[in-house]
């Protein structure tokens, strides 16, 4: 368990998050992605926590309680998207069109 | 500031008051009256300066108050105030006196104008006079620069005063294009100077070569401003004007700014002899073709002209011949019985409503005072001693012996004639004879008028006594003396004026009148200028809008239009979807790690 | 090598794997339990890198909570018919190609960092990570909780519903009557 090996990790699971970043479709699957994109800087942390560096498992907590407002938010926007076009898929919210 | 500084001071701030006021007040200047009465409280005020200038007299030495122009690094471009000296002083009252007597003339003459234009008359009539002051006492040429170009401003308004009139608006726009190209030649002397010297003072040693082309330069706008051949066809045309108008800026003073700015910078000139050639030919010349141009005119305003045109040919000539003092003595002497021609023309004009002589005739008995102040004025102009008009004119010819092979002097000589003879003959058609139908119900003029005419009168008639004062001023000495000239001058003046008295009273014409009235049809010079207007002026100015309108206008508009179009064009990036942001923060960011990876 | 390699493998298995299905199932609800997994997957990466606490702090609250919020959300905004996820084709190829490149871009410089120069610091225990949150940490973590709140206040907002009774009026009101319910 090298902390290289943990970075990598970490790196894939961030990718892997960005992959669903631009693919999904639907309003609900982006922030699943967008968790992933989360956890993976989370483990970034706590991979550096143990290995070299300075502590960061509170930085950890902290990272833990941002995302979790920001997910709570952006449900609420999900559901107000929702009820404006029955349906959440994100080509609906394009208003802002240039 | 002392008290002469202040005295010229007023000669410019009290018509420039005047003027401006009449502007920003626009009710004074619409009643009229009001206008008219700022404008010639502001004349009697600069003429009673200048006055007292006059007697002051100099203690010899020049004042000059300036302050510095454009003050960039510490040091000014030019300086503007006021130069007092024995050239300056006496233009200036010559300037406000005339000014002022043809102004109260105005005030009978344009009655019958609406109370508008009348208004805007008198306003224009302010700002001629600080114009023409700001270029009589300017410290240099740079002043005397700004002066020359407003007083061609105010001649360009004046001209062009009955604007609804065609022939006067485009009368207007000839005089200001030609004498605007003369003003070049100015320009140029300008930038030389101030290339060479870095300042624009005429009293500075130069290079022969480079005095010559400055004073080259500034002759050409000479030739120009006072109606020298071939740019003197402006002149005649210059009289649409009203008659004052004509009276005082095309007769008097404005044209005779020309005489006057050489004599100013005598010292550039005395250094460029091979232009004070020229300028003695293109004098003479002028002289000539003027006054035979002259005897065949029917509008008596066109004679006057083109005997203005002539009486300055005169004074170039004799600066030419190197003698400042005839010239400006000469221009003092002509500007008093000038403008008395003139508004006595105007009065016979007001009386008969046309301008033409074969519309007047016996006027000498319905209108005593005007006959009498105008044959006085004829006698001074045509140089009868011992008027005025004879002592300056025997000073040219004085100036002029001797130089040229005596070739100018005799040209000259034939002109006194010839200028006595077309004088005579303004008279017998004017007032001798039986009066014509239009003049039949003539009366002589309201005292309004012919007051000025009477105050003209004097200085006319006795001018010539203040020639020696004049002349030990500039630094030389007049002598009436019995020779040769004066005799000769005295002669040709008097067997002119015979001699037409008798051709004319009898109905008859003079000998060769019919080629010259078929020269003066065909307008050859005219003719040239016209074409050289249409062809090559006007299509340089179409050429140089078209730039203006589509190289210098099309690149801002371009810069408009290009801002606009780029924005339409980058508008797409903005598609509205999510997705499409995201992916563009992704691929920022992993631009942005590359670039932080590879540092 | 054989570690690193050991330890590659049970990573893909715990999180890598789950990961893949999260963004790659077509059905919401198995999208969402998919991200369940890679989550309890993280915990126990996080028990095993000597972080006990947070590994129960991440089972409690992203598990417990954030999954649950998830599958709340997934429920109340489903169709009526059928909710597969239709996946957009083009983008695929540009997903993975931005993907790749992100990986790619990291992985290069993670690798060729010198990380054995970075002296090991002891991990805290649990008691001492109690501590340190109310001493070194204390503003940061009030202002979490500030956060927080702000955020509760912020989702009721935005999702509550339109009481037709009590309608207030003026461009505030305006906004507020923006979401209401179709």
């Amino acid at each position: 368990m090298t902390l290289r090996v943990l970075l990598l990790v970490a790196t894939a699971l961030f990718s892997i998050g960005i992959y669903g970043l631009v693919t999904r479709r639907q309003a609900v699957a982006l922030l699943l992605s967008i968790e992933l994109m989360a956890n993976a800087a989370n483990v970034v942390f706590v991979a550096f926590s143990r290995f070299g560096g300075a502590p960061s498992q509170p930085l950890v907590l902290f990272a833990l309680a941002i995302t979790v407002a920001e997910v709570a938010v952006g449900l609420a926007l999900v559901l107000l998207l929702y009820r404006r076009h029955g349906d959440t898929l994100l080509e609906l919210a394009s208003e802002a069109r240039g | 500031m002392s008290s002469p500084v202040t005295l010229a001071l007023l000669t410019l701030a009290a018509p420039l008051a005047a003027a401006l006021v009449s502007v920003i007040i626009p009710p004074l200047r619409h009643r009229g009256a009001p206008a008219a009465m700022l404008t010639i409280v502001a004349s009697l005020l600069a003429t009673a300066a200048a006055a007292i200038l006059v007697v002051q007299g100099g203690a010899g030495q020049a004042i000059r108050a300036t302050v510095p122009w454009l003050v960039l690094q510490g040091r000014g471009l030019g300086e503007v105030g006021v130069r007092l000296d024995a050239v300056s002083v006496p233009m200036l009252a010559v300037v406000c006196l005339v000014a002022l007597a043809i102004q109260v003339y105005s005030v009978g003459y344009m009655h019958d104008e609406a109370p508008r234009s009348y208004g805007r008359y008198f306003a224009y009539h302010a700002l001629f006079l600080f114009s023409m002051n700001t270029l009589v006492l300017a410290p240099d040429l740079l002043q005397a620069f700004a002066g020359w170009e407003l007083v061609g401003l105010v001649s360009y308004l004046l001209i062009g005063f009955h604007f609804d009139r065609p022939s006067a608006a485009r009368a207007a726009v000839k005089a200001f294009w030609m004498t605007k190209l003369a003003d070049m030649g100015f320009l140029f002397a300008l930038l030389i100077l101030f290339a060479r010297t870095g300042a624009f003072s005429w009293d500075v040693a130069l290079r022969p070569e480079v005095a010559e082309a400055t004073a080259a330069l500034v002759f050409l706008a000479v030739m120009g401003k006072s109606a020298q051949f071939p740019l003197h066809v402006w002149l005649p045309d210059a009289m649409e004007g009203p008659t004052p108008v004509s009276a005082l800026l095309h007769a008097a003073t404005m044209v005779a700014a020309g005489v006057y700015l050489v004599v100013r910078a005598d010292p550039l000139f005395a250094q460029a002899h091979w232009v004070q050639g020229w300028m003695l030919w293109i004098g003479t010349i002028t002289a000539v073709f003027a006054a035979l141009l002259g005897l065949v005119q029917t509008d008596i305003k066109r004679v006057l002209a083109y005997s203005t045109c002539s009486q300055l040919g005169f004074m170039v000539a004799a600066l030419g011949a190197g003698s400042a003092f005839a010239g400006y003595f000469h221009l003092g002497t002509h500007a008093f019985f000038k403008a008395l021609l003139f508004l006595g023309a105007g009065s016979v004009i007001h009386a008969v409503h046309s301008n033409l002589l074969t519309d007047m005739g016996g006027l000498g008995r319905k209108m005593p005072l005007t006959a009498l102040t105008f044959s006085a004025g004829a006698l001074s102009l045509a140089g009868v001693p011992p008027f005025a008009g004879f002592a300056s004119k025997d000073a040219i010819l004085t100036a002029v012996e001797g130089r040229g092979g005596w070739v100018p002097w005799a040209l000259l000589v034939a002109t006194a004639f010839l200028t006595a003879f077309y004088m005579g003959r303004v008279l017998v058609l004017t007032f001798l004879g039986k009066p014509s139908p239009a003049a039949a119900h003539a009366h002589e003029s309201p005292p309004v008028m012919t007051g000025p005419l009477l105050a003209l009168a004097l200085p006319t008639v006795a001018g010539g006594l203040l020639g020696p004062w004049l002349a030990r001023g500039l630094g030389t000495e007049m002598h009436l003396h019995l020779g040769l000239t004066p005799v000769l001058a005295g002669l040709a003046a008097v067997g002119g004026l015979s001699l037409s008295l008798a051709i004319y009273a009898r109905g008859g014409e003079a000998p060769l009148a019919g080629t010259l009235a078929a020269l003066d049809r065909a307008s050859i010079v005219d003719r040239a200028w016209a074409f050289g207007y249409r062809r090559l002026l006007l299509p340089l100015g179409a050429a140089l809008r078209w730039v203006d309108r589509y190289l210098v206008d099309g690149l801002m508009n371009g810069l408009g239009y290009g801002t606009l179009e780029s924005g339409a064009a980058l508008r797409p990036v903005q598609t509205g979807r999510t997705r499409d942001y995201a992916l563009a923060v992704v691929v920022g960011a992993i631009l942005l790690l590359a670039l932080g990876a590879w540092r | 090598m054989k570690a690193e390699l050991g330890f590659g493998v049970l990573a893909f298995v715990l999180v890598g794997f789950p990961a893949i299905r999260v963004v790659t199932s077509r059905d919401l609800v198995r999208a969402v339990l998919w991200l369940a997994v890679t989550l309890l997957g993280t915990a126990v990466l996080y028990a095993l890198l000597q972080a006990p606490f947070l590994a129960g702090v991440q089972v409690l609250t992203y598990v417990g909570g954030v999954v649950t919020l998830m599958v709340f959300g997934v429920m109340v905004t489903r169709k009526h018919e059928a909710s597969t996820v239709p996946v957009d084709a083009a983008n695929q190829g540009r997903g993975a190609v931005a993907a790749l490149a992100f990986f790619s871009v990291v992985a290069w410089a993670i690798l060729r960092t010198d990380l054995a120069a970075l002296t090991p610091v002891q991990t805290p225990s649990t008691q001492e990570l109690a501590v340190a949150l109310l001493d070194e940490y204390l503003l940061a973590f009030e202002v979490a909780s500030v956060l927080l709140l702000a955020a509760i206040v912020s989702a009721v907002v935005l999702a509550r519903r339109r009481d037709p009774v009590a309608e207030p009026s003026g461009p505030v009101g305006e906004t507020l009557r923006e979401g209401s319910t179709p």
